[in-house]
C-alpha cells in the first residue's frame, strides 16, 4: 500500500471517528437520526445503482434484501450477539468492544441478503425489462410476509433489539461510526467495481447483451453477480436500519420503500453513483426539512419530485459523476 | 363442502371482476405507451371517493336505487376521466421522448401526491359507503347463496368489458389505439393522431377505475385515501399474469387472482391473502416469462 | 485439419429453412468470403457458429471441438470472435472502454480481484495500455475517449473490428464490414483485413455483397443463396459460375450483380 493510500486511509478513519464522537453530542437527537437516516439511504441507492444505473436491469425490490438484512441481523443480535457483547463489554473498553462487535451484526444482515439477492436472482434475472421489475416487487412483498409471519422475530408485532437476559449488552448501535464507514465502503466498492475494466462488463451487458456475449461475457453471471452484492449492501443497510432504530417491522421495508429507493437511483442519474448519493440525501433529509409546512410537507414532496423529474428527465446528474475532475472543469 | 367451494368461487369472481377493470386500464396504458401507469390504483381511489360525495349529494344515502347506482357511476366516471387526462397531460405528455424510467418516477409522484393530496382532502379516517343497493339474496341454495349487490357487481363489471372489447375492436379509436400499441413511430406515419390515442386511453383505463371504485364501495363500503395503493399493485400484477399490454389477458389475470386470493383467504388463512398474488406471479412468470397470454418477443441479430 | 468445420447444417425457424445442408470449411489463417443475395441465409450461418441460435441439425465443430449449441460466450472464449451487420457496439462506452471491456472479458478477471488494491491497479495499467496498442493498429487512437455511439460509421465499424480482436480469436466473423463505406475506405478495409490475417495469424470469414471487394481479399468463396450452397471456389472460378450469376439475375433486389 502506497503512502498516499495510507494516508488517505488515516484521513477517512479520523473524519469518521470525529464524526462519531463529535456529532451526535452536538446535533439534537432528532437531526441525529436524520443524519442516520440518510446513511442509510445512501447505502441503499448505491447499491441499487449498479443493477438498475449500472447493469441495465430494473430491480424495484431493494426494500425485500433491507427486510432481510435487518430480520436476520437483528435475530443473530437478540439470539448469539448479546452473549458475545456482553463477554466483550467486560475484557475490553467499550468503544472497542464494540468496534469488534458491529461488523459481525453488518456483515450477518449483509451475507443472509446476498443469499437472499442469489436464489431470487438466478431465476428472476431470465426476465427482462418490466417483467424482471415486477418480479423482484413480488420477491420483495414475499419476503416482507414470509417475515410477518415468524413468530421467533415478532411476526405482526415487529421485533425489538433487546435481550432481556443479557442486560448490559445494549444491541443499539451508537453514533454515526457504523453508518458512515459503510457508507465509504460501499462507494467505494460501488466505484471501483463498476469503473475498472473488469467491471466494464457491468455496463456492456446494459448497453447491448448480445455485442456482450460475442465477446465472452457471461451476462447472466454479470446480472447475478451485480444483484448478490447489490442484494449484500441493501442487507447491511437493512442491519444498521434495525440497529439504528433498536426495533423493526415490516411495514418499513413494504413496496414503498423499494420505490423510493428506485426513485433515489433514477432521479439522481441513472448510472451515477454521486448522484444517488445526492438524491438519497436530498429526499431523505426534505421530508424532514418540510415539516414546518404540518400536513402539506407531503404533497409538497410529491410535487417535488414531479417537477424535478419533468425538469430533468436525465435525473439530477444524468450519468455524469461529480468527483474532482468535473468540480475542476466547472468551477476551477 | 361443494356449496361452500361455489359460494367462493362466486366471492372470488365478483372480487375479481374490480381487479380485472382496475388491470385494464393498467393494460391499455402499458400497451400504448410502454409505460406502468404507478398513479392508477389512486385513480380508483378518487373513483370510489368521489362515488361516496356523489352519492351523498345525490341523496341516496337513505334511499337505495339501482338509478342511483347508475348516476354515482356516472359522476364518478366523469371526474376520473378528466383526473385522468390532467395527469397525462402534466406528468406524462413532456416526458414522451424522456429515457424510458423518467414517466415512471412521475407516476409514482402523482402516486404519492394524490394519496396525500386525498388525505388533505377527504380526511385520513375511513368512511362509509352508503348501500346504493339495499342487499338481498337473489339465488339461494341451501348455504349457497348470491346476492344482488354481487350480480350488479359482476353485470357491471362484464357489461363494461363487454363495452370496451366492442370499443377496442370495432370503432376508429380502438383501431387507432391498437395500431399505436402495435408500433406507435408507424401509426403517426399512417397519420394516426397518437397524442389523443394516448390520452383517450388514459381516460378509457380511468373510467374503469372509477366504475371499479364505486362497486367496490358496494362491497367493501369502508375506504379511505390510501385504499388505492394494494388493490392497483395487485391489479398491476393481474395485468402481467395475462401479459401485460393483453386486454383479455387483464380480465383473465384479474379474475383469476380474485378467485384464488378468495380461496387462500377461505381456506388457509388471509394473512397468506397477500402474499398470494405475488407468489403466482413469480410461479407464472418462471413458467412462461412474458405472462399467460404475451407474445415473446426475440431480438433480431 | 481446419480450424472450422461446419457439417450439414441446417437451421429451420418454424417452416422457414434459413439455412439447408450447409458444408464449409475455413483452414487456419484462411480467408473465406461468404457471398449471395439478400436473404441468403449468410448472417444466419455466422449466428449458428457464434451459438446465437443453436443449429436445428447438423454438426459444428471449432479447432476439433463441437460447439453446435454452445453459449455465445462459450464460443467467444474458444476463440471466435465477430462482428455485427448492423453494428453493436456498446454504444455509451469510449472507444477505449469497447476495447477494454473485451481485453477483461478474454481474461475472465474476476469480480473480486477489482477488491484486492495491488492487483487491480496492475492489472488496470496493463489492460488500458494493450487497449491503447490495439486502437492504434486500427488507426483509431485518435477517437480513444470518444463514446462509441458518437464516431463516426466508418469507425465504428473499425471498432467493432478492434473490440472482436481484443478478445484474442483464432477465427474472425466479420459480417459486412464494407457496407455503406464508400470506394476508398474499402479499399483500406481490404488492405486492413490482409494485414491482420497477417499480423495475428487469424482465419478470416466474411460477409459481402460486393464480390469485386473479396476477389483480391479471398483464398475461397462460397456463395449461398435460399440457404443452400450453390457454388466454392477461387473467386475466379466462382465468379464465372453459371449459377452464380443466375442466383444474383435471378433475384432482382439482390445487392449488385457480381461484375
Amino acid at each position: 500500500m502506497s503512502s498516499k493510500r495510507v494516508a488517505a486511509f488515516a484521513l477517512v478513519a479520523i473524519v469518521l471517528l470525529a464524526l462519531d464522537a463529535w456529532l451526535p453530542s452536538w446535533l439534537n437527537p432528532y437531526y441525529a437520526t436524520i443524519v442516520t437516516r440518510i446513511g442509510i439511504a445512501v447505502v441503499a441507492a448505491v447499491s441499487l445503482q449498479l443493477v438498475n444505473g449500472f447493469t441495465g436491469q430494473f430491480s424495484i425490490g431493494h426494500a425485500g434484501f433491507m427486510a432481510v438484512g435487518a430480520y436476520t441481523s437483528a435475530a443473530f443480535s437478540v439470539y448469539v450477539g448479546a452473549g458475545w457483547l456482553e463477554s466483550l463489554l467486560g475484557l475490553l473498553p467499550a468503544p472497542l468492544a464494540r468496534s469488534l462487535f458491529y461488523p459481525l451484526v453488518l456483515a450477518s444482515g449483509g451475507l443472509a441478503a446476498a443469499v437472499a439477492g442469489f436464489v431470487v436472482g438466478i431465476p428472476a434475472l431470465r426476465l427482462r425489462g418490466d417483467y424482471l421489475a415486477i418480479a423482484t416487487l413480488g420477491f420483495a412483498e414475499v419476503i416482507r410476509i414470509a417475515i410477518l409471519n415468524v413468530d421467533a422475530v415478532g411476526g405482526a408485532r415487529g421485533f425489538s433489539i433487546h435481550a432481556a437476559e443479557h442486560p448490559a449488552a445494549d444491541l443499539r448501535f451508537e453514533g454515526f461510526g457504523a453508518v458512515y464507514a459503510v457508507v465509504v465502503v460501499t462507494i467505494v466498492v460501488v466505484a471501483r467495481l463498476v469503473y475498472s475494466s473488469g467491471g466494464l462488463s457491468f455496463r456492456a451487458v446494459r448497453e447491448d447483451e448480445v455485442a456482450a456475449t460475442s465477446i465472452g461475457i457471461a451476462t447472466t453471471r454479470i446480472k447475478v453477480e451485480a444483484f448478490v452484492v447489490a442484494s449484500f449492501f441493501a442487507g447491511v443497510a437493512g442491519a444498521l436500519f434495525a440497529h439504528s432504530e433498536g426495533y423493526v417491522h415490516t411495514n418499513s421495508f413494504a413496496f414503498l420503500r423499494s420505490f423510493e429507493i428506485v426513485v433515489f437511483v433514477v432521479l439522481g442519474g441513472l448510472g451515477s453513483i454521486t448522484g444517488a448519493v445526492l438524491a438519497a440525501a436530498v429526499l431523505t433529509a426534505a421530508p424532514e426539512l418540510l415539516r414546518g409546512l404540518g400536513e402539506w410537507r407531503m404533497v409538497l414532496y410529491s410535487l417535488l419530485l414531479i417537477g424535478t423529474m419533468l425538469l430533468r428527465p436525465q435525473g439530477l446528474l444524468g450519468n455524469r459523476e461529480i468527483d474532482l475532475g468535473w468540480l475542476r472543469k466547472r468551477f476551477g | 363442502m361443494a356449496e361452500d367451494l361455489l359460494q367462493q368461487l362466486v366471492n372470488g369472481v365478483a372480487w375479481g371482476g374490480i381487479y380485472a377493470l382496475i388491470a385494464l386500464g393498467y393494460t391499455m396504458v402499458y400497451g400504448v405507451l410502454k409505460l406502468i401507469n404507478f398513479a392508477h390504483g389512486e385513480v380508483y381511489m378518487v373513483g370510489a371517493m368521489t362515488g361516496y360525495y356523489a352519492a351523498r349529494s345525490f341523496g341516496l344515502a337513505g334511499a337505495p336505487s339501482l338509478l342511483g347506482l347508475v348516476a354515482t357511476l356516472a359522476a364518478s366516471m366523469a371526474v376520473c376521466a378528466l383526473l385522468a387526462a390532467i395527469i397525462e397531460r402534466v406528468a406524462y405528455r413532456p416526458l414522451r421522448s424522456a429515457p424510458r424510467l423518467a414517466p415512471l418516477i412521475t407516476a409514482i409522484g402523482v402516486s404519492l401526491l394524490l394519496q396525500n393530496l386525498g388525505q388533505l382532502v377527504f380526511g385520513a379516517d375511513p368512511k362509509f359507503f352508503p348501500p346504493l343497493l339495499e342487499s338481498r339474496n337473489v339465488f339461494e341454495v341451501g348455504k349457497l347463496s348470491v346476492s344482488n349487490v354481487q350480480l350488479a357487481v359482476l353485470g357491471t363489471a362484464i357489461l363494461l368489458m363487454a363495452a370496451l372489447q366492442w370499443i377496442v375492436m370495432r370503432t376508429r379509436f380502438g383501431r387507432a389505439m391498437r395500431a399505436v400499441s402495435f408500433d406507435a413511430q408507424a401509426a403517426a406515419l399512417m397519420g394516426v393522431p397518437v397524442d389523443r390515442v394516448i390520452l383517450g386511453t388514459f381516460v378509457l383505463g380511468a373510467v374503469l377505475a372509477a366504475a371499479a371504485g364505486v362497486l367496490v364501495g358496494l362491497t367493501n363500503p369502508k375506504i379511505d385515501p390510501l385504499m388505492g395503493v394494494l388493490p392497483g399493485l395487485k391489479a398491476f400484477v393481474a395485468a402481467v399474469l395475462g401479459g401485460i399490454g393483453n386486454i383479455p389477458g387483464a380480465m383473465v389475470g384479474g379474475l383469476l387472482l380474485g378467485v384464488i386470493e378468495t380461496f387462500v383467504s377461505g381456506y388457509l388463512s388471509s394473512t397468506y391473502r397477500d402474499a398470494i398474488a405475488f407468489v403466482l406471479l413469480i410461479a407464472i412468470l418462471l413458467y412462461k416469462p412474458t405472462g399467460l397470454f404475451g407474445t415473446t418477443q426475440t431480438e433480431k441479430v | 485439419m481446419a480450424l472450422l468445420e461446419l457439417r450439414r447444417v441446417t437451421m429451420r425457424f418454424g417452416g422457414l429453412t434459413s439455412v439447408s445442408d450447409l458444408d464449409l470449411d475455413v483452414d487456419p489463417g484462411q480467408v473465406v468470403a461468404l457471398i449471395g443475395p439478400n436473404g441468403a441465409g449468410k448472417t444466419t450461418a455466422f449466428n449458428v457458429v457464434t451459438g446465437v441460435y443453436a443449429p436445428t441439425e447438423g454438426s459444428i465443430r471449432f479447432a476439433g471441438r463441437e460447439i453446435a449449441g454452445r453459449r455465445p460466450h462459450e464460443i467467444s472464449r474458444l476463440g471466435v470472435a465477430r462482428t455485427f451487420q448492423n453494428i453493436r457496439l456498446f454504444r455509451g462506452l469510449t472507444a477505449a472502454e469497447n476495447v477494454r471491456v473485451a481485453l477483461a472479458a478474454a481474461k475472465r478477471s474476476g469480480l473480486f480481484d477489482v477488491l484486492r488494491p495491488g492487483s487491480w491497479r496492475r492489472q488496470e495499467t496493463t489492460l488500458c495500455a494493450e487497449a491503447v496498442g490495439l486502437l492504434e493498429r486500427l488507426g483509431l487512437s485518435h477517437v480513444a475517449d470518444t463514446a462509441a455511439g458518437s464516431l463516426p460509421y466508418g469507425d465504428q465499424r473499425l471498432l467493432e473490428i478492434a473490440r472482436a480482436l481484443a478478445t484474442r480469436p483464432r477465427l474472425l466473423l466479420l459480417d459486412e464490414p464494407a457496407a455503406g463505406m464508400n470506394p476508398s475506405e474499402k479499399q483500406d478495409l481490404g488492405a486492413l483485413v490482409a494485414r491482420l490475417r497477417a499480423e495475428f495469424g487469424l482465419a478470416i470469414v466474411l460477409i459481402e455483397h460486393d464480390v469485386r471487394f473479396v476477389m483480391d481479399l479471398a483464398e475461397r468463396v462460397s456463395v449461398l443463396d435460399h440457404g443452400e450452397k450453390i457454388a466454392e471456389g477461387p473467386p475466379e472460378a466462382v465468379r464465372r459460375d453459371p449459377a452464380v450469376i443466375e442466383a444474383y439475375l435471378g433475384a432482382p433486389d439482390a445487392g449488385g450483380a457480381p461484375a
